[in-house]
């Protein structure tokens, strides 16, 4: 091995990431090259120099009562997915309610038009004849003249 | 318990992570209010998503995974609305506050400059695999990529952390 190919792998040899093949190689060119075992201590020291500032660090922690929000929120969010599982969130719940009444008042309008109640009907049919009808005031004979409805009263049909 | 409904068993299953996902999410934004609030979205997601957690793997590393979706959902939304501040910066210019910049300048830690000159996969792996110690293959779970990619990024981040500590912050190197 090089050491352009042995430089490549020791940023991955310094934290144990190479594969045991790839390391035997390259701790093999390690061992008579200088150059590139002072590279690996470089590697080794940055580091460990970056996790050790790292584990300086305090990123604090959650105060009590944030965590006991935080936990108190997500028991909320249980809430609504469960109301959310049945179908009856608010708003979901308000426009079923608007649509089934308008369903319903249409279908009202519908069927009493056509469907159900009293039949109208004309209560008595056209007359086809027109009849009239004298009574004798005295001796109460009765007289009743028939005529068709098409009738020529004026006589202006020929 | 908890995805039979006793909701109160998901506080005692959390409780030991509280601190390891805040110090991640720490870590990926170096903001401690960014941290909580991301911190915060994981747990929320976690409790949500807590059907599709396979036992057969660590619950931890599930978290992680789940803290670094919400770090990239964050870091995402914040360079929209960062854009759209530089929008109207340059509508309106304002000439930046040079004591301001100095004091940021000199409270940030040494672990703060070394992260700087690495980009955001370069951070999350590193972050992922050397401070939080997961190996490779957990570390491309979190990250949904792959080992190669997570071999790539690591390389190159523990090149620019070496090269930057060596050139920049040569005081590390020493140990002071």
């Amino acid at each position: 091995m090089k050491c352009l190919k042995a430089k490549k792998a020791i940023p991955l040899l310094a934290g144990g990431d190479l594969s045991p093949r790839k390391e035997r190689n390259v701790r093999a060119h390690l061992g008579i090259c200088p150059s590139c075992r002072k590279e690996l201590e470089e590697y080794r020291s940055a580091l460990g120099r970056a996790k050790a500032s790292a584990r300086e660090e305090k990123p604090g922690d959650w105060s009590e009562p944030e965590w006991k929000s935080l936990m108190a929120r997500i028991t909320a969010e249980k809430g609504r997915k469960r109301t959310a599982v049945l179908g009856l969130r608010p708003r979901w719940v308000l426009a079923s309610g608007l649509a089934a009444v308008i369903i319903l008042a249409v279908t009202a309008l519908f069927v009493k038009d056509t469907a159900f109640g009293p039949q109208v009907t004309s209560p008595v049919p056209g007359p086809d004849v027109v009849s009239v009808k004298m009574v004798s005031q005295e001796t109460g004979l009765q007289v009743v003249w028939f005529f068709n409805k098409n009738f020529d009263w004026k006589g202006d049909k020929k | 318990m908890v995805l039979s409904g006793r909701t109160e068993a998901f506080e005692p299953l959390v409780t030991p992570y509280r601190q390891a996902l805040l110090a991640l999410a720490y870590g990926l934004t170096r903001d401690r209010e960014d941290a909580k609030e991301i911190a915060q979205e994981a747990f929320l997601r976690a409790f949500k998503y807590l059907g599709r957690y396979d036992t057969s793997r660590s619950f931890r590393n599930w978290l992680f995974k789940i803290a670094a979706n919400a770090a990239r959902d964050r870091a995402r939304t914040k360079g929209r609305e960062a854009a759209a501040l530089a929008q109207a910066g340059r509508e309106s210019p304002r000439s930046p506050d040079p004591e301001s910049g100095r004091r940021a300048g000199e409270f940030r830690s040494d672990l703060d400059r070394c992260l700087s000159v690495l980009g955001p996969r370069e951070r999350e792996v590193f972050i992922l695999r050397d401070i939080e110690e997961l190996d490779i293959k957990e570390t491309a779970r979190a990250l949904a990529c792959s080992s190669i990619s997570v071999r790539v990024n690591l390389s190159s981040a523990r090149r620019k952390i070496r090269d930057a500590i060596r050139d920049k912050y040569p005081h590390l190197e020493e140990g002071q």
